[in-house]
C-alpha cells in the first residue's frame, strides 16, 4: 500500500521534483570531480602536418596542435588515449598529472589499429606520484538510456581544475562492428581520449572518433559535436592492456584487426542469407585452417550466423593472433574448426605476374597476347605476341590436375591470383604463326617496377560488348565527346567528364578520376586539367571524371565520387579493370583513401605529393590494386610519400615511386614532370597486365 | 481499516493529478521558465547581410528604461538599429557604449515622443554578484539563431550543461577573440549566426552570461560554443603600465559616461632573449635550442638552457612549434621575465629569462 502513496507524492510535489534536478546536477558534478583523478591532459610538440591545406581555412583533415585527453589505466604510469590525438606523429609527448601541475614526458608504446587507441608510458615517474585507475563498468551492465558523461581535459588551463563535461545518455551498444558504445553526449577533439563515465564516476569507455564506413585515426571526426559519439568499452581496453603493455618506445606493440583471408560470394545478398565463401586467399589463416570456397558459415564462436553482417560483427571484435571457432556447412555436412588463428592482414604472397598484356575488347574465347614484358616468365616460356592463351593449370591445385579453360581476361586474372611468384604453371596457347596449339611451362614472377617503355599499338580488338538497352543493328546516337558538365540525377550534384574525341563504343576506355587539390573545383580548372590530358586520352582511350568539392575532401565524399564513376560507366564503354583515382595534395590523399575504400571499383591509385593518412588495408587477391606515387623532392610531403611507399610495399602492393628532382608541390604537366606524366599514361594503359 | 481506506483514497486522487498534467514536473518548470525568460530576450537587427555576415542578433533587456546588452559586433555599425521584443513590438535603438575588451555593447531603446517602459527585464545587480557556476551545472540558452524568430515569435530555447569555465583567449585555441577573461563553454550548439548576445541562464532562469560569437578553436579545429559571463572583467594596461580593470558592471553603471579601455599595445619583436632555435624548416618544427648567445639574457639566467633542450611551455602556454614560440614571445616587451619550461631527455626543467632590448638599440 505504501509504495503507490510515496510514488504519487514524488510526482506531485514541485519542491521534491526540483530536488531531483538538483540531485542529478550534484551527482554530475561529483562524478566529474571523481574522474578528475584519472583523466590527464596530454600535450605534444612537433609532428607532421599530414594534410597540407593549400588555403587559409583548413579542411577537416587538418590536425590541431592543442592539448588532448587521456585516461590513466595502470598505477605504474600507463595512459590510454585516442589515436586521433597522435595522428600527426608528434616528436615529444608530455602528460600533466591530475591534481598537480606536474608534467611528465611520455612515450607511445602501443597502438591498437582496430580500435584506434594509443597507449603511453610515463617516463621519470617518482614513487610518490599517486595514480588512480578508473573502475570499468562491465559491458553487460551497460544499458541504453543510462546517463553518460563525456569528460575532456583540453579546455582548462590548469590540471587542478575539474575537467570539462558534456552530458548525455548511452545511445546504443555494439556499434562499429561490435567495437564501440554510442552516446549522444558531445564528443569532439575536446574530449577524444577522455572517458565516458556514468553518474557514479565509473568508466563506460574511452571516447574516440569512429565510423562504421571509414577507417583510420581521423575516421568519424566529421561527426564531432553532432550527438553521435563513440567510446571503446573500458572492459575491452583493460582486456587488451597486457598485450599493449608489452610494447616499448623502440618497439611499440601494434594490435591489428584479426584477418581471416576470405571474400564472400556475390554482393547483393550479403545481408540476407548465410554467408558463403567466394575465395580463400592462399596462405591466409582461412586457407591454413582448411576453409574452402563454397563453405557456408553457420556459426562463429558458438553464435549462429544468419547473414554477413553478423559475421562481421563477430570477427570485427577480434585481433590478430586471436583464436576463433567456426562451424561451416560443406556438401550438406557440418564441420567444426575449433582454432582458427587470425592473421594480421598482411598478404602472404606477392601478386604473381606472368608477363603479358592482353588484347582488350575481345569476344573470342581465351586471351590474345598484346605485349610480352622483357625477361618475364611469359618471354622465357616462349609465348609470343599474337598467341592466344586457351588453358592454364590452376596454381592452387596439384600439378597433375587437368588444365582449365580460360574464358577471357578476367578469368585469367582470377586463376593467376591464387598463385604466387616462383610457381611454375602449364599454359596452353594457340600460336599466331601456324595456328597450332602448344602447352608451355611458365614461371610466375613479380610485377614489374616500370611501365613498358613504349606501348604497343592495337590494344583493342574493337569488339566490346553492347551496353544494356542497346540492340545490335540499331545505330546509336554518337555520345558526346570533349569536356562536358553532367549532373547526378539522385542528388543534383554537378561533375565534369572528358571523353576522347575519337571515342568508339566498341573500345573500352580506362577511367581516370581526377580529385583536384583544394580550391581547384571550378569548370576552368577542369578545362585546364583535361587540356593537358587530351592527347593522352585520345591516344590511349582514357575518360576523365572530375567530381568537384568545395573545401577539402573528406571520407564521406566517396559515395559521390563512386556515383560519378558508375554514371560514366553506364553511359560509355568502360574497362572496369582500369578505373583509377588520381589527385594532387588533398586530392591525392582522397585518391589513396578511395582506393582502399572502394576495392571492388578502383584498380589503381596515382597520388601526387600526397602521403597515406590512414592504415594500409590488406591486399585482396581478386581485387588487385596498384599504386603510382609521385612527389617532387622539394615537396614538403616528400618524407610522408616515401613512408607511404614503404608501408604499401610491406603490405605487398605493387608500387611505383617517382621522385622528381627540383619539383615542389605541383602538378606534373610542367617541364619537370612531363616524363613522369607520360609514364603514368603508359602505366594506366598497362594496368590490366597479367 | 479506516486509515487504510483514507490512504487508498488519497492515493487514487493523487494518482490522477500527474496523469492530468501529462508531464513530469521538470518539463512543466522548463516551460514556465522558458516563457518568463523569453519576455526578457530580444531580437536585434542592424548592419550586415553581406559577405556572409548576419544582419541579426540577440540581446537581453536589463532595466525598465529599455537598456539592453548584446555582443559588440558589426550588427551595431548602423544608424538604423532595431529590436523586436517578445510581444512583437518594434523599437529603434542607439548604442550607448561598447567595450571591445569584453566584446560587449550596451544599447538603449529610442523612445521618441512617447516615453515607454519595459516590463520584463533581468535583474543585473543579483547577476553581477553570482559566483561562477561549477562545471556540470544545467543551463538554458535563449537566442535568435538563423533568425528563426521575428516579431513575437519565441526565441530558440536550448538546454545544456556548463562544460567548462576557462579563459577563452589562447588557452582554448581562440586567437582572434577580443575578450581574454573566463568564459562558460556550453555543451549545446549555442553559437550560431544570430545567437550572439542571447541569454544563458540557470535552470531557474537567472541570467549568467551572454552568448558569444562564432569562433573556431584553432587547437582542435572545431567550433566552440561559449558565453561571456555577466561578471566578466579583464585587466588592460594603460600607457603607464598601470592595470585598468574593465567589467560589464562598470558599463551598466556608467552608461554613456563609460569610456572604453585603452587599446592594448602589443610589444612586437622588440625584445631580445638570445636563444637560437634550430632552423624552422617544416610547418611544425619543434622549438629545439640550437645555441645560446654568450652574454644574452638566456645566458644570464640562473638555470642555463643547453643545446638540444626542447622548449615546451612559455608562461604556461604550450609551444608545439617554433612559430607559436615566436608568436607568444612577440607579445612580451623588454624587461618582462618569462618562465620557460624545457624538456631535457625525460625531465622537464624551468628556466626564467629576463628579456632585454634588441641589440643595437641604445639604452636610455
Amino acid at each position: 500500500m505504501m509504495t503507490p502513496y510515496l510514488l504519487c507524492l514524488t510526482l506531485l510535489c514541485p519542491a521534491q521534483a526540483e530536488d531531483l534536478d538538483d540531485l542529478f546536477e550534484k551527482a554530475i558534478q561529483t562524478a566529474v570531480k571523481q574522474s578528475s583523478s584519472f583523466v590527464v591532459k596530454i600535450e605534444t610538440s612537433g609532428g607532421t602536418e599530414v594534410v597540407r591545406t593549400g588555403g587559409p581555412r583548413p579542411g577537416m583533415m587538418r590536425r590541431g596542435t592543442g592539448p588532448t585527453t587521456g585516461v590513466i589505466v595502470s598505477a605504474d604510469g600507463y595512459v590510454i588515449s585516442s589515436s586521433f590525438n597522435f595522428a600527426n606523429k608528434p616528436t615529444t609527448i608530455r602528460v600533466s598529472l591530475p591534481g598537480t601541475n606536474e608534467r611528465k614526458v611520455a612515450r607511445v608504446v602501443a597502438t591498437d589499429q582496430a580500435r584506434m587507441l594509443t597507449l603511453l608510458k610515463l617516463a621519470d615517474l617518482t614513487n610518490d606520484s599517486k595514480l588512480t585507475v578508473p573502475t570499468a563498468i562491465k559491458k553487460e551492465e551497460i544499458k541504453v538510456g543510462s546517463s553518460a558523461l563525456a569528460i575532456g581535459r583540453t579546455l582548462n588551463a590548469e590540471t587542478d581544475d575539474v575537467p570539462s563535461v558534456s552530458v548525455g545518455i548511452i545511445s546504443a551498444v555494439e556499434r562499429v562492428w561490435g567495437r564501440a558504445l554510442q552516446t549522444d553526449a558531445k564528443v569532439s577533439p575536446t574530449n577524444y581520449g577522455g572517458p565516458l563515465i556514468d553518474i557514479s564516476g565509473r568508466a563506460y569507455g574511452i571516447l574516440v572518433p569512429a565510423s562504421p564506413q571509414t577507417e583510420g585515426e581521423l575516421a568519424g571526426f566529421e561527426w564531432y559535436d553532432s550527438g553521435i559519439g563513440f567510446a571503446i568499452p573500458m572492459e575491452d581496453v583493460f582486456a587488451i592492456l597486457p598485450r599493449m603493455m608489452k610494447g616499448t618506445e623502440k618497439e611499440p606493440a601494434i594490435l591489428r584487426q584479426g584477418f581471416l583471408g576470405v571474400t564472400m560470394q556475390s554482393g547483393d545478398e550479403l545481408f540476407e542469407k548465410k554467408p558463403i565463401l567466394g575465395t580463400v586467399q592462399p596462405g591466409s589463416p582461412a586457407d591454413k585452417a582448411g576453409l574452402k570456397p563454397g563453405d557456408t558459415i553457420a556459426a562463429i564462436e558458438g553464435r549462429d550466423i544468419v547473414n554477413f553482417a553478423q559475421m562481421r560483427l563477430q570477427l570485427g571484435k577480434k585481433y590478430e593472433g586471436d583464436s576463433v571457432s567456426f562451424k561451416i556447412i560443406r556438401d550438406g555436412k557440418e564441420i567444426t574448426f575449433d582454432k582458427v588463428i587470425l592473421g594480421s592482414g598482411v598478404a602472404a604472397y606477392d601478386q604473381p605476374f606472368l608477363g603479358i598484356l592482353p588484347i582488350r575488347d575481345d569476344n573470342e574465347t581465351g586471351v590474345e597476347v598484346r605485349y610480352i614484358y622483357p625477361k618475364s616468365g611469359a618471354e622465357t616460356a616462349g609465348i609470343k605476341v599474337g598467341d592466344r592463351i586457351l588453358k592454364i593449370a590452376r596454381p592452387d591445385l596439384p600439378p597433375t590436375a587437368p588444365l582449365v579453360a580460360v574464358a577471357n581476361r578476367g578469368a585469367l586474372l582470377d586463376l593467376l591470383a591464387v598463385g604466387r611468384p616462383g610457381q611454375e604453371v602449364k599454359i596452353e596457347v594457340k600460336r599466331k604463326a601456324d595456328g597450332k596449339t602448344e602447352t608451355l611451362t611458365a614461371k610466375l614472377g613479380d610485377l614489374p617496377e616500370t611501365a613498358p617503355a613504349r606501348m604497343p599499338e592495337g590494344a583493342s580488338a574493337k569488339k566490346a560488348g553492347l551496353k544494356p538497352g542497346e540492340k545490335p543493328g540499331i545505330v546509336q546516337k554518337k555520345p558526346e565527346t570533349g569536356l562536358q558538365k553532367l549532373t547526378l540525377a539522385a542528388t543534383g550534384q554537378d561533375y565534369w567528364v572528358y571523353v576522347p574525341e575519337n571515342y568508339n563504343p566498341q573500345v573500352a576506355c580506362a577511367v581516370l578520376v581526377w580529385l583536384h587539390p583544394l580550391g581547384k573545383n571550378k569548370e576552368r580548372d577542369f578545362e585546364d586539367f583535361s587540356s593537358s590530358w587530351a592527347t593522352y586520352c585520345d591516344d590511349h582511350n582514357i575518360i576523365i571524371v572530375c567530381p568537384p568539392k568545395e573545401g577539402a575532401w573528406t571520407g564521406i565524399d566517396s559515395d559521390f565520387i563512386v556515383q560519378t564513376i558508375r554514371n560514366v560507366a553506364a553511359t560509355y564503354t568502360v574497362d572496369m579493370r582500369r578505373v583509377l583515382a588520381h589527385g594532387l595534395g588533398v586530392g591525392g590523399e582522397m585518391a589513396l583513401y578511395l582506393g582502399f575504400k572502394e576495392r571492388a571499383l578502383i584498380r589503381g591509385v596515382a597520388p601526387i605529393g600526397a602521403p597515406l593518412a590512414g592504415p594500409v588495408k590488406e591486399r585482396i587477391t581478386t581485387q588487385p590494386l596498384s599504386f603510382f606515387l609521385v612527389v617532387g623532392d622539394k615537396d614538403r610531403a616528400l618524407e610522408g610519400v616515401k613512408e607511404t611507399n614503404d608501408r604499401l610495399r610491406k603490405a605487398r602492393y605493387p608500387v611505383m615511386l617517382r621522385e622528381i628532382k627540383n619539383m615542389g608541390h605541383e602538378y606534373i604537366d610542367g617541364k619537370l614532370g612531363v616524363t613522369t606524366l607520360e609514364e603514368l599514361v603508359r602505366w594506366i594503359d598497362s594496368l590490366d597486365r597479367l | 481499516m479506516k486509515r487504510l481506506l483514507t490512504i487508498t483514497a488519497l492515493a487514487i486522487v493523487l494518482a490522477l493529478v500527474p496523469a492530468r498534467r501529462g508531464h513530469t514536473q521538470t518539463d512543466v518548470t522548463f516551460t514556465k521558465i522558458g516563457e518568463e525568460v523569453n519576455q526578457k530576450v530580444i531580437k536585434v537587427f542592424g548592419a550586415g547581410g553581406f559577405k556572409g555576415l548576419a544582419s541579426y542578433g540577440s540581446g537581453v533587456l536589463i532595466d525598465k528604461e529599455g537598456h539592453f546588452l548584446t555582443i559588440n559586433s558589426h550588427i551595431l555599425d548602423t544608424r538604423d538599429l532595431r529590436i523586436h521584443t517578445y510581444d512583437g513590438t518594434k523599437h529603434h535603438c542607439d548604442v550607448v557604449c561598447r567595450e571591445p575588451e569584453l566584446d560587449v555593447a550596451l544599447c538603449k531603446i529610442k523612445w521618441g515622443a512617447r516615453q515607454g517602459e519595459i516590463e520584463h527585464y533581468f535583474d543585473l545587480q543579483t547577476a553581477f554578484k553570482r559566483p561562477p557556476l561549477p562545471t556540470g551545472t544545467n543551463v538554458l540558452a535563449f537566442n535568435n539563431m538563423f533568425q528563426l524568430a521575428v516579431r513575437d515569435d519565441a526565441m530558440t530555447m536550448q538546454r545544456g550543461v556548463v562544460a567548462s569555465y576557462a579563459p577563452l583567449y589562447g588557452r582554448i585555441g581562440v586567437f582572434d577573440a577580443a575578450y581574454r577573461g573566463n568564459v562558460y563553454v556550453i555543451d549545446a550548439i549555442t553559437n550560431n549566426p544570430g545567437s550572439g548576445g542571447g541569454a544563458i541562464t540557470t535552470r531557474k532562469g537567472e541570467l549568467i552570461g551572454l552568448i558569444g560569437k562564432e569562433l573556431r578553436n584553432e587547437l582542435t579545429n572545431t567550433w566552440i560554443n561559449y558565453a561571456i559571463p555577466l561578471n566578466a572583467y579583464t585587466e588592460v594596461p594603460d600607457k603607464d603600465g598601470k592595470k585598468i580593470r574593465v567589467s560589464i558592471a562598470d558599463m551598466v553603471k556608467l552608461k554613456e559616461n563609460y569610456r572604453p579601455a585603452p587599446k592594448r599595445e602589443l610589444a612586437k619583436n622588440t625584445s631580445y632573449h638570445g636563444i637560437i632555435l634550430v632552423p624552422n624548416v617544416v610547418e611544425r618544427t619543434p622549438p629545439y635550442v640550437e645555441e645560446i648567445l654568450p652574454g644574452s639574457p638566456a645566458d644570464r639566467a640562473t638555470t642555463k638552457l643547453k643545446p638540444d633542450d626542447l622548449i615546451v611551455y612559455v608562461e604556461g602556454l604550450p609551444v608545439p612549434d617554433i612559430n607559436s614560440f615566436n608568436n607568444i614571445l612577440a607579445t612580451y616587451g623588454p624587461g618582462a621575465e618569462i618562465k620557460l619550461e624545457v624538456q631535457r631527455g625525460d625531465k622537464l626543467t624551468s628556466v626564467t629569462v629576463k628579456l632585454d632590448k634588441p641589440i643595437g638599440t641604445s639604452k636610455k
